[in-house]
């Protein structure tokens, strides 16, 4: 449960960008799974694809319910916050450039349009297959590959404007 | 073939994650290499790529499984509490239990009206070893005598059985293999060899009736002129 926990959370997270958003998230998705585990199928393909499958369907209706509040709001003022909770069993200095990276990739997410966020977190942070993706996105494979090369190449650009050099 | 800078684009993530076959990825290569825009863009879509990859999994909060666990399953202290509670009944609910609460219940209803105890009115004198003693004495005899005689009765009936036997089974078999020639004892071979299975039915009434005549004598008297 854990381990499932912990890949909802940083979907939610990455998302939203906003970590006790993202807690919140986690719970109510746990909870729709709670609640529809019955409608589950093998079909739908394995139980993280389906769960992955109901988070994203979680993410994208808040998405849609919290637009208005972020149009006043700027998701600016959250994200330094954020990063400076993040705990992991790194040195300090692999803990700082991690940090840093993962609050710039963060920052740069937030930046782009849900279609090509949700494709690219996906595809390059929770390491899905192209076919899981189309799975959970319901959209042709053809569409995957363009959201994910388009989100990739604006993302690079952005952290590049950010200063972010590749290493 | 030389792609454009387009093409580039379009088809970067397939070079990045290595999809590309033999031919596209020259022709990829190609342009990528020695275009100004391109190879830039190449680099860093892929520097980029290969960093989100190595990305570690932010720690989930600590209170997130218990808060999952709450939501779901409700709170876990409730749950502990009624878990200790039920831990108690728990080996009741077993099917062997059950088989040994009806056995214990069976033995109950078979001792309990042996011992002399009243359902309905019990007593407390009905406890005590002597009219425990008593009563199972008494119904130890009831079960003995009512036993003994229904032994003796099936022995009677035993009996009569066994007087007739013996004259209506060697009878049976001409019933279903007729033999004309040693059924008329005076040897004649009119009437009755005709009609074996009727001649059969003769005897075995006349045998019947001689063996209830020496059972019950007095039937026979009124039945004899």
């Amino acid at each position: 449960m854990r381990r499932h926990a912990r890949r909802v959370f940083n979907l939610c997270y990455r998302f939203t960008g906003n970590r006790t958003e993202a807690e919140d998230l986690s719970q109510e998705v746990f909870l729709r799974v709670y609640r529809t585990l019955a409608s589950y199928r093998s079909i739908h393909g394995g139980f993280p694809t389906w769960l992955t499958s109901v988070s994203r369907n979680l993410l994208i209706d808040h998405y849609r319910r919290t637009r208005r509040e972020r149009l006043t709001d700027s998701l600016d003022d959250a994200m330094p916050k954020l990063e400076n909770k993040e705990s992991s069993g790194r040195r300090p200095d692999q803990h700082a450039l991690a940090g840093e990276l993962s609050l710039q990739v963060q920052d740069a997410l937030g930046k782009i349009s849900p279609d090509l966020r949700e494709a690219v977190i996906l595809r390059d942070l929770q390491g899905l297959e192209y076919q899981e993706i189309q799975q959970v996105l319901q959209i042709p494979e053809g569409t995957v590959k363009s959201r994910i090369n388009r989100g990739r190449i604006e993302l690079a650009r952005l952290l590049d404007q950010m200063g972010l050099r590749p290493h | 073939m030389n792609w454009t800078c387009e093409q580039i684009e379009t088809r970067l993530s397939e070079y990045v994650d290595g999809s590309l076959d033999a031919s596209a990825l020259s022709a990829f290569e190609g342009h990528a290499n020695g275009c100004q825009r391109c190879a830039p863009l190449v680099a860093r879509v892929a520097g980029i790529v290969a960093q989100m990859h190595a990305l570690e999994m932010l720690a989930e909060p600590p209170q997130l499984a218990e808060q999952i666990l709450a939501r779901t399953l409700g709170p876990r202290a409730n749950k502990a509490k009624r878990s200790g509670v039920l831990d108690w009944f728990r080996p009741m609910i077993q099917p062997r239990f059950a088989y040994g609460a009806v056995s214990v219940l069976v033995t109950f209803g078979v001792m309990i009206p042996a011992l002399g105890i009243d359902w309905h009115k019990p007593k407390l004198a009905d406890l005590r070893p002597i009219n425990i003693y008593r009563a199972a004495d008494r119904e130890a005899h009831l079960v003995y005598a009512r036993g003994a005689k229904f032994v003796s009765d099936l022995r009677v009936v035993y009996e009569i059985q066994s007087r007739l036997r013996p004259e209506t089974e060697p009878q049976s078999a001409p019933d279903n293999e007729p033999q004309p020639t040693k059924s008329s004892p005076s040897g004649t071979t009119n009437g009755p060899q005709k009609n074996p299975r009727g001649l059969n039915r003769a005897r075995q009434f006349s045998s019947a009736g001689v063996v209830l005549a020496s059972a019950v004598p007095g039937a026979c008297e009124r039945i004899s002129p």
